[in-house]
């Protein structure tokens, strides 16, 4: 009854499958953030463009937009990380582990998985912000799209192997709670390079900040005008992000390969 | 004697599916299972016995590779789960103690996902999550999120993952614990069917009656040793005498005086209050056994003699009684 057939990219493919299963039962979650988001950019976001007043021809409502995209991400990215911790202290890494699928592809497609679902949910609300930039070259949509998820590859990538190293739901928070605070607050999200400059420690984190490289690599992307914002050249970032994902699926897939066993989750 | 012989030839001659090399798992300090040594033969229904805490889900997730050993090894058909993981789980198919579902997870969708994981293309999956959704009157729920169904519902979603794979090697942990009776009984013949299939089948228990009734043999585990493995048969015929005097006793009176008077009359065991006397005829040797009792100012109150169950087994090879410990 048991099919012998060609594995590898099945597996992988089936592997994906799984994250995007929940997904699907998270649609009306799905719908709610982004009609909070919408609301949120329009109301918040006008407000808080109204009073800035940083240099002439600086439109902050733009600049906000991309930034306030590039956190969503982030965010949604990193909460893959606490799915997984779930998921571990329900057992279902147990199961997972006992699969006949091998370790490496495991691990792969938990990554990939998380970045495509991360990706799907971020989707409508990139699609939103696209409707207000109006871009000028629709030619970087795509571009913009492989460097977006990329850059959530990478994140999930992270938050795998620090759930997968610490086992611990209580570490696992407070590790996550502090390095969001980090990443979010010492980038170019809602402040341009240039300002953060006067803050030389500030400047340097916002400088090595993968969140940085994916706000500023947009900016430079759909709003020309403001490359002169920017800290690095967008080549930089873009090979930056790249880093990121290669770097951390490939962290998450040695992990799950050498180091992981059932167990141990406090 | 030459049926008997014949017999252990017969098992030797079997094709080993599970070897257990010196199998130690620690977790921190702990010693969960502490230099395990097995044979488990091809298509055989294999029991391991031991109340909870003992070391049979240690061995059954290692066998699984779902743990690593702290030292030593498992062979499952040859291949070490130490070195060779990946080939390990093609062969094994393992249905957890505490069913693996999320919650938001629909009966259906779940398992059509398990049968695509496990080799079946996405019409094969289906087909065959529908047959094995039937055999387990689980159709009806197949629509179902995790969190409505009742835990012996859960415990058949579990199985069903096994019975979709139809692996070589098949791990059940305590497979009808939360179970109906008369399920109970339904399951006992579908696991029986996947051996007549072609799988080799290993049970986690504490059922005595289950381990009676599915295994052809059966492991006694306890602290972390495996401390008996035979047919069900072969070990009660282990039990040296042949009878068991069981006696309930009421009030300690000068119990240990007492008890070490009912040691002339053969093996004693005792937990709580019950005590259990092995010995060769046992109802002229229950009579003694009560008189030695009243003596001691013991008040008898019930006193039986029978022949040995698995129960009385595991009391004799472990001191302990597998349902209380449970």
């Amino acid at each position: 009854m048991r099919r012998v057939s060609v594995r590898g990219l099945l597996d992988l493919i089936h592997i994906i499958e799984w994250d995007l299963m929940k997904l699907k039962h998270q649609t009306l979650f799905v719908a709610m953030r982004t009609t909070w988001f919408i609301l949120q950019v329009l109301v918040f976001g006008t407000t808080i463009s109204m009073l800035v007043r940083y240099a002439q021809g600086f439109n902050y409502y733009d600049f906000y937009l991309l930034g306030v995209f590039t956190s969503l991400i982030y965010s949604v990215s990193i909460a893959r990380g606490y799915e997984v911790a779930d998921e571990f202290d329900e057992g279902i890494i147990e199961y997972h582990l006992a699969l006949p699928v091998k370790r490496s592809t495991l691990a792969l497609g938990r990554v990939l998985g998380g970045s495509i679902s991360s990706f799907l949910f971020t989707l409508p609300m990139f699609i939103f912000i696209m409707i207000l930039i109006q871009p000028g070259n629709w030619l970087w949509i795509p571009v913009s799209l492989v460097a977006i998820y990329l850059f959530s590859a990478g994140v999930v990538g992270m938050a795998i192997t620090i759930v997968l190293s610490v086992k611990s739901t209580d570490a696992t928070d407070i590790l996550m709670g502090v390095i969001d605070a980090l990443l979010i607050r010492l980038s170019t999200v809602f402040y341009p390079a240039p300002i953060l400059a006067k803050i030389m420690p500030y400047y340097y984190s916002a400088l090595i900040n993968p969140v940085t490289s994916l706000s500023d690599f947009l900016r430079v992307l759909f709003l020309p005008e403001y490359v002169v914002y920017t800290s690095l050249p967008p080549q930089a970032q873009l090979a930056y992000i790249v880093g990121l994902a290669v770097g951390f699926s490939y962290l998450a897939t040695y992990i799950v390969s050498r180091k992981l066993e059932a167990g141990g989750w406090r | 004697m030459f049926l008997f012989l014949a017999g252990v030839r017969l098992m030797e001659d079997r094709v080993v599916a599970v070897k257990v090399v010196n199998f130690t798992k620690r977790f921190g300090n702990f010693t969960a299972v502490n230099g395990l040594n097995l044979e488990i033969y091809d298509r055989e229904i294999f029991g391991f016995l031991g109340p909870n805490g003992s070391g049979k889900t240690t061995t059954l997730l290692t066998i699984a590779t779902v743990y690593k050993p702290t030292s030593g090894d498992i062979f499952v058909y040859g291949h070490s789960v130490t070195r060779e993981d990946y080939e390990v789980r093609k062969l094994v198919g393992l249905a957890f103690q505490d069913p693996k579902a999320l919650w938001v997870d629909k009966v259906q969708e779940l398992l059509e996902w398990h049968a695509r994981v496990v080799g079946f293309s996405r019409g094969e999956a289906k087909k065959v999550v529908r047959e094995v959704l039937e055999t387990l009157d689980l159709w009806e729920h197949r629509n179902k999120y995790f969190y409505q169904l009742s835990g012996g519902t859960r415990k058949k979603l579990e199985l069903a993952k096994v019975l979709i794979q139809r692996p070589r090697l098949a791990i059940l942990d305590e497979p009808t614990a939360q179970v109906d009776v008369p399920t109970k009984h339904k399951l006992w013949n579908i696991i029986k069917e996947l051996r007549d299939q072609g799988s080799t089948v290993i049970i986690a228990t504490n059922d005595m009656f289950e381990a009676e009734k599915v295994c052809e043999r059966v492991g006694i585990i306890y602290k972390g040793r495996l401390v008996a493995v035979d047919t069900v048969s072969g070990l009660k015929d282990r039990i040296p005498k042949g009878d068991v005097i069981e006696i309930v006793i009421e009030g300690d009176g000068r119990k240990d005086k007492a008890i070490e008077s009912l040691m002339d009359l053969g093996r004693v065991e005792y937990q709580g209050n019950t005590l259990r006397i092995y010995v060769e005829k046992g109802e002229e040797k229950a009579l003694l056994a009560a008189d030695i009792l009243r003596s001691a100012g013991i008040k008898v109150k019930s006193i039986m003699v029978k022949e040995p169950t698995l129960d009385d087994v595991f009391m004799y090879f472990t001191g302990a009684r597998l349902v209380e410990e449970s």
